[in-house]
């Protein structure tokens, strides 16, 4: 622990705020380690009042130089090819469902559509906090090309990267697509607004139809089953049970796992996951579409 | 409890026959209870200093204003006017009732107008931000000039935020709002930041100590915001008359300010008494209760047919004040009311009747509470009396500027309690005539406070290469919070990694978060009715304390330390408590020192180690000590800043007759330099505590029951002195904040004025050996010495300062 995180801990003893406060907020625990402190200059600092040592530890922190990260794991095997440094790419093609050429999306109180306009999409993100310090770190999308279902997946592995996926995911969004989510309209497309906005990146998701299934189904079935999140309509809809998935909660500490030079192997669960969530989409958009008319 | 035989029929004599007005009654006062008036002046009419409506306003503007009836402006407006078009941030100090928010006003409509450009407004409080939006509105549409206002807080609903953000020429919010709704959410934003031209800060003198740091705070991260946003948005700030307007501004912004503190308004002769109710016991320096001093002065001013704006501290004083005046001037339900209680808590609907009324000019005499204070118009009075001091004399003169009309003048009148803030300012007049004395400070580099905000930024952009944050380069910062998990490092770039929301946990009124709420269990509630500083809780919240919210008593039936909660319910005790605090101080590095008299000052960094054995209960008004409890706590401690005053050994050899006498000096000393530096930082008393012992930390003195010296050892326990022991008593006043927040280096800087003023309050003070007014709460024995006796505690206490004054 540095000097200054020191003093610090110390001071926040002092106003009855413990550490442990503070590191519960965060669910990372194992953190690298620092190469020790080299001193030398002085900080720009110009204010007289801060106490005099603190000072002295600030300006000796300021020189501290940065180690190499530890490496906790050798498992470090994050599937696809390398679209540009850090963003991964994974496309799979598989045979799953067979949508009518034009899908009556009338359950949702919108017009028919063609099904090779729909892209459904999810996105897996650092937590659910909301607001600018929230972001996601993959991208799933998925629609009917040539006749089979392709998922397509956009995984980044540094920060850096996010610019460049970001701008991958727009290039697969036409004017007339139709986005195809599950809470997207409150969680997915506003927390992706926001990250092309801090991008500097125009926002491609404006103006484009939006066909939600989280309000149909909880129209449908709420007060029916036990909850309507999209894993209970999988099953009761599609039949479909998960093996071996990870929690959506876990998905943030799988990724920062990663990050921090460890395991990669939560980070493949949570792509297994992505890709369920995105097939269980279409499954529930076709099951609704079918539905009697109310 | 009134011990004074009711005079009212002897006072209703000096009720003005003919209409009278502010100066006709002041002088009746003056004549009948000169003796109660420890001050009385007169600030001249001032006739009004005009400017013609500046050319380049835009015409339908010009044309709304006139049609308000609004044909030239002030000086200061005009002022204001010029000094924004050149691009310059403005800092406005005027009166209340100067026509202030017209200085904002036309910049931004101007602005909104020409260049379509955005302004955030931030109020202290959410009356004060609708009362704006209804101002803004009402210019608006009296030129159809289409600039769209909304208040933006709390309970702004969610459908029509996002309405607001894209479509509001000017928002109308608080910093509270700013700092955790809008600036961690900024790209829902973007569109007002790119436009933003304008911040308008009002009530800046509110934002000091604490509050003001962090405020400060988040000013820097919305600067940083519109960095992002490619904007550079000027400041227009206003503030209460203080002494350092600029400077605050200045401090508040960190940037340059053009001051405007010459107000242009036209006023009427205002005339201001200070009053101090009759001693009823000289021994005990007891007073009679301020309550009926103000109902007197009230009921004669409304009998004199004057309009009378009556302000009490808190919300059940109102309503006892409403009651006695209602008695006398609404006793036939037939009629309609010609008295109305004033103050929060009432619906927003009650609240713009009364409003309504007071303006039609159909009640003759208001009670409220702060709630009234500031913006909300009510039309012209001509009595303001204050029953109690309201904190600051900044606060006192914005109060009573709610009293004043053009051709007649106009009296304020402070009312004294028998709190010692209020003894101490009472006898001051030269406070309120004037420089004033008050100083707003802030200390926004406060360690944990930046170190919250450097969080709250990295959370909104990240960080990237040498950035600075205020005055720090933020990168050691960064580590630490890297250290912490929430930001991720990646090349030269800080990321918020964490899964949470940092500005929520960050309060703006506390350093750190380890705050207490205060949970009031009367009559199976479950209400948080207050938050304590976590420092404030050993002294403020042990089981068995009396914890008065507004002036309402409630007791701590159950403190829950590590989940920072206290039950209490109210109570109706005709005592309080007084936490018996051991303070230890050691000095860990001097900044600064200088010569005090025959003794020296310092100032610097010191560990704090509190311990809260047990309180005292004393009974109201006689401040009798009738009992005792214990406490069971853990020791506090406290690395905080400084300022101490040291006597050496040979010196107080050659001025006490003994070490005893010496250190009841010093007790007595750091009791009135307590309440003297409290008004000197604007600081709540709280906020700054202070303790006497061993300069070298080795013993410390607390006052025993009988308000006499203990010495104590480290462990706390009493203790006596070899005769040949060194021997240093030392007075510290401390900033009660770890990592300080910045009120000890003015406190150094003023340290002469400090101790000079720390006589005067002595030597004025009405009691003979010493009292809750001067040197703190003495024994009656004490009381029983002669006259001249050069031992009480009052005489020592003014031996030791006269020994720091500077020679
Ligand atoms: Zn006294």
């Amino acid at each position: 622990m540095s000097a200054l995180a020191t003093k610090l801990r110390q001071l926040r003893a002092d106003a009855g705020q413990t550490s442990s406060i503070a590191s519960a907020r965060s669910p990372i625990t194992v953190l690298p380690e620092r190469s020790a402190a080299k001193s030398k200059g002085t900080s720009p600092s110009t204010h007289k009042t801060l106490s005099p040592d603190l000072r002295r530890l600030l300006q000796r922190h300021a020189q501290l130089k940065r180690g190499p990260a530890y490496l906790a794991s050798n498992d470090r095997d994050v599937p696809g090819i390398e679209l540009s440094p850090g963003l991964r790419y994974t496309e799979a093609n598989v045979d799953w469902l067979a949508p009518p050429d034009i899908v009556d999306a009338a359950f949702a109180r919108m017009e028919s559509v063609h099904h090779r306009r729909l892209l459904h999409f999810d996105t897996e993100t650092t937590g659910l906090a909301g607001g600018t310090g929230t972001r996601a770190f993959m991208i799933g999308a998925a629609d009917w090309h040539d006749g089979r279902f392709r998922i397509r997946q956009l995984t980044i592995t540094s920060m850096a990267a996010e610019t460049a996926m970001l701008r991958t995911f727009a290039s697969w969004l036409a004017d007339d697509t139709v986005l195809v989510s599950y809470n997207g309209k409150c969680y997915d497309s506003p927390l992706l607004k926001t990250r092309y906005r801090l991008a500097r990146l125009p926002d491609p998701l404006t103006g484009l139809g939006h066909l939600d299934l989280l309000h149909p189904v909880r129209r449908h079935w709420k007060g029916q089953w036990e909850n309507c999140r999209l894993a209970t309509a999988e099953r009761e809809l599609l039949g479909v049970v998960r093996e071996d998935d990870l929690p959506g909660s876990e998905a943030p500490a799988a990724w920062l796992t990663y990050l921090r030079g460890g395991s990669a192997r939560n980070l493949r669960r949570v792509l297994a996951h992505n890709n369920q969530d995105l097939k269980s989409l279409a499954g529930v958009l076709l099951y609704m579409a079918r539905l009697p008319h109310q | 409890m009134n011990a004074l035989p009711d005079r009212y029929h002897a006072a209703d004599e000096l009720v003005l026959r003919s209409p009278g007005d502010g100066r006709s009654l002041a002088q009746r006062l003056n004549k009948r209870y000169g003796a109660r008036i420890t001050g009385a002046f007169v600030l001249p009419a001032q006739e009004g200093r005009y400017a013609p409506l500046p050319p380049d306003l835009p015409p339908a503007l010009a044309q709304a204003l006139r049609s308000r009836g609004v044909n030239q402006l002030y000086s200061h407006q005009a002022e204001a006017w010029t000094a924004t078009q050149t691009g310059a941030h403005v800092a406005v100090a005027t009166p209340t009732a100067s026509g202030k928010s017209l200085c904002y006003t036309l910049p931004v409509i101007s602005a909104a107008m020409q260049q379509h450009a955005k302004a955030l407004y931030l109020f202290p409080t959410k009356a004060l931000a609708q009362d704006q939006v209804a101002e803004l509105l009402e210019l608006n549409n009296a030129g159809e000039l289409g600039v769209k206002a909304f208040t933006f807080d709390g309970d702004t609903p969610g459908d029509a935020r996002q309405a607001i953000r894209l479509h509001g020429d000017i928002v109308v919010s608080n910093p509270d709002m700013l700092h955790q709704a809008i600036l961690p959410h900024h790209t829902k934003w973007a569109q007002f930041f790119e436009n933003l031209r304008y911040v308008v800060i009002d009530e800046v003198h509110t934002y000091r100590g604490v509050f003001g740091s962090h405020v400060a705070n988040v000013i820097r991260r919305l600067k940083r915001v519109c960095a992002f946003y490619g904007v550079t948005p000027q400041f227009i700030l206003c503030s209460a008359t203080i002494g350092n307007p600029q400077q605050h501004a200045e401090a508040l912004i960190e940037d340059a300010v053009t001051a405007i503190v010459e107000s242009g308004a036209p006023a009427g002769e205002k005339h201001v008494l200070l009053w101090n109710p009759p001693v009823v016991n000289p021994d005990l320096g007891l007073r009679a209760s301020a309550r009926s001093q103000t109902n007197r002065i009230a009921r004669l001013a409304i009998k004199s047919g004057l309009k009378t704006l009556v302000f009490a501290q808190s919300r059940s004083m109102v309503e006892v004040l409403t009651k006695y005046l209602k008695d006398v001037f609404d006793h036939d339900p037939r009629k309609p009311p010609r008295i109305r209680a004033y103050r929060g808590g009432y619906l927003p609907k009650e609240r713009r009747a009364a409003e309504r009324d007071m303006r039609a000019g159909s009640v003759d005499g208001i009670v409220s509470t702060s709630a009234l204070e500031l913006g909300v118009d009510i039309g012209s009075l001509d009595v303001v009396v204050l029953n109690g001091y309201p904190g600051s004399v900044a606060a006192t003169w914005q109060r009573f500027g709610r009293a004043g009309r053009r051709q007649q003048s106009a009296l304020g009148v402070l009312v004294a309690s028998s709190d010692p803030l209020d003894q101490y300012l009472v006898r001051h007049p030269e406070f309120f005539q004037g420089a004033t004395p008050e100083h707003a400070r802030i200390q926004p580099d406060q360690p944990l406070i930046l170190l919250d905000h450097i969080r709250c930024a990295a959370f909104e952009l990240p960080f990237a290469g040498e950035e600075m944050f205020g005055n720090e380069v933020a990168t050691p910062w960064l580590d630490v919070l890297g250290e912490e998990g929430v930001l991720h490092r990646e090349g030269d770039r800080w990321e918020w990694i964490a899964d949470s929301y940092p500005a929520i946990a960050v309060s703006l009124r506390a350093v750190a978060d380890g705050n207490f709420v205060v949970v009031d269990r009367t009559n199976g509630r479950q209400t948080i009715i207050a938050e304590v500083d976590y420092s404030a809780a050993p002294v403020t919240l042990y089981e068995g304390a009396i914890h008065m919210i507004q002036s309402v008593p409630y007791q701590v039936e159950r403190l829950d330390w590590d989940g920072r909660k206290a039950y209490v319910t109210r109570t109706a005790v005709d005592y309080y408590t007084d936490a018996i605090d051991y303070t230890k101080l050691k000095v860990l590095d001097c900044f600064d020192s200088a010569g005090a008299g025959r003794g020296q000052a310092h100032h610097g960094e010191v560990h704090v180690v509190r311990r809260v054995p047990g309180y005292k209960k004393i009974r109201f008004y006689t401040h009798e000590n009738i009992g005792y409890g214990p406490v069971n706590l853990p020791d506090q401690e406290l690395h905080t800043t400084a300022v101490w005053w040291q006597l050496s050994q040979a010196v107080l050899a050659s001025a006490f007759e003994d070490r005893q006498q010496a250190l009841d000096g010093f007790l007595g000393a750091a009791y009135a330099l307590h309440i003297v530096a409290t008004v000197a930082v604007m600081a709540e008393a709280r906020d700054l505590q202070k303790s006497v012992g061993s300069g070298d930390g080795a013993w410390f003195v607390s006052a025993d029951l009988s308000g006499r010296g203990q010495l104590r050892g480290s462990d706390g326990q009493p203790t006596a002195l070899a005769p040949d022991a060194p021997f240093t008593p030392t007075v510290y006043l401390y900033d009660a904040f770890p990592g300080g927040i910045g009120q000890s280096e003015p406190l150094f800087q003023r340290r002469e004025d400090l101790v000079a003023q720390s006589i005067t309050l002595i030597e004025r003070c009405d009691c003979r050996a010493g009292c809750p007014g001067c040197v703190g709460p003495i024994l009656a024995a004490d009381e029983h010495h002669g006259e001249m006796d050069v031992q009480t505690p009052k005489a020592l206490a003014l031996r030791v300062l006269a020994l720091l004054v500077a020679l």
